[in-house]
């Protein structure tokens, strides 16, 4: 009996509601990437070997399937920028933030594209607490640290989001780093 | 059969038309979900199911060097997403959802035992509720882990499924309510 309960008490703690889209991907691409006319994807289908790196650095995450994506914008065949969709998993169902990457190699822009219902008001009060702008300006050898700076102006909830929305930017950040901007493939 | 459902109780009856009704828009739901999220054909199941690493070639091992390869887009396609089912989510998915097929199986079956047919009818029914998770599911993880060919099986799962269910509805719901030609044995 008492398994059953601790069952159902479980099921109860790890319920996850259904998934928001608050802001759509092709949205996130024209603001990310507002000069690019051209659009290319590269995909990374990792080698253990790299898939164990990408372990080690960012915390033992690995993309789902073992495959990274990229989305490159391009103008007269120039590069302007990339972009990754990360999704990170929490009890209460999955977050994906949208990180661009700006010609200097630094985020240059963060966007929350999905939540979930039970999510959602806690990620619109971080957002209002201006966590994406923190984010701006990181260079590939830092550590996101939003939700530190946010924790003064907002509750333990949207902290709590910030956290793991700190985790995903981190993600996006280190695989850019890993296997993008040291690939030899820019421009 | 076990017991007569089309001389049951009027409560018993009633019952069952509200469970088969429920559990039918469901179905029809279901089948919705499915259109939005994986489709009705093998290509896009495959897609949803399939590992991204593996092709015909290359089966789900990880490649020995990371592989790259990159391709022309459009804007819209760019902010497009297939739905696909990673292998968590499919352990999830599985976990959450066999058991409650089971239950629905096992709902139907005490329908099944109640209806007036052959002894190999009812055990081809009764077979078939539970096959179907099986083949629908044994589909998704053998498109995962063994081949993207293996996606028909996802459909066939849900055929079955679709097709069982549908011969029950129709056959109880005759059963229990329409009316009995004269002399006909009760």
């Amino acid at each position: 009996m008492k398994q059953v309960l601790a069952s159902a008490l479980i099921a109860t703690l790890l319920h996850i509601t259904p998934t928001v889209v608050l802001v759509k991907r092709t949205d996130a691409v024209k603001q990310l990437l507002p000069d690019a006319e051209q659009f290319f994807m590269r995909q990374l289908h990792l080698s253990k070997t790299d898939g164990d790196k990408l372990g080690k650095d960012a915390d033992n995450w690995s993309p789902p399937d073992g495959e990274l994506t990229f989305y490159i914008g391009k103008e007269s065949g120039k590069e302007v920028g990339v972009i990754e969709f990360v999704r990170v998993d929490t009890p209460h169902g999955p977050i994906e933030v949208a990180v661009g990457f700006g010609m200097d190699r630094t985020v240059r822009q963060v966007i929350v594209t999905k939540a979930t219902t039970e999510t959602k008001p806690w990620v619109l009060e971080a957002l209002g607490a201006n966590l994406t702008g923190t984010y701006r300006g990181l260079k590939l050898t830092d550590t996101p640290d939003g939700a530190d700076v946010i924790k003064a102006k907002t509750g333990d909830l949207p902290v709590f989001i910030a956290h793991l929305i700190d985790q995903g930017v981190f993600r996006a950040i280190v695989a850019y780093r890993d296997f993008y901007a040291t690939s030899g493939h820019m421009g | 059969m076990l017991y007569d459902l089309p001389h049951a109780d009027i409560r018993v009856k009633w019952l069952v038309t509200c469970l088969l009704a429920t559990f039918g828009v469901t179905y029809l739901f279901g089948s919705w979900m499915v259109g939005l999220y994986a489709g009705f054909t093998p290509h896009p199941v495959a897609v949803t199911y399939g590992s991204p690493e593996m092709n015909m070639a290359a089966m789900t091992m990880q490649p020995e060097s990371t592989t790259v390869t990159e391709h022309a887009m459009s804007e819209e396609e760019m902010g497009a997403e297939a739905y696909t089912v990673d292998r968590k989510l499919l352990v999830q998915d599985t976990h959450v959802h066999m058991p409650m097929y089971a239950l629905i199986a096992a709902a139907l079956s005490i329908v099944v035992l109640g209806l007036r047919m052959k002894r190999e009818s009812t055990f081809v029914l009764i077979t078939l509720l539970f096959l179907a998770p099986w083949v629908n599911f044994g589909g998704m993880w053998l498109t995962k882990l063994v081949s993207p060919q293996f996606a028909f099986l996802v459909l066939l799962g849900g055929y079955i499924m679709a097709f069982d269910m549908t011969i029950i509805t129709v056959v109880a719901y005759w059963q229990m309510w329409m009316p009995e030609k004269q002399g006909e044995a009760r």
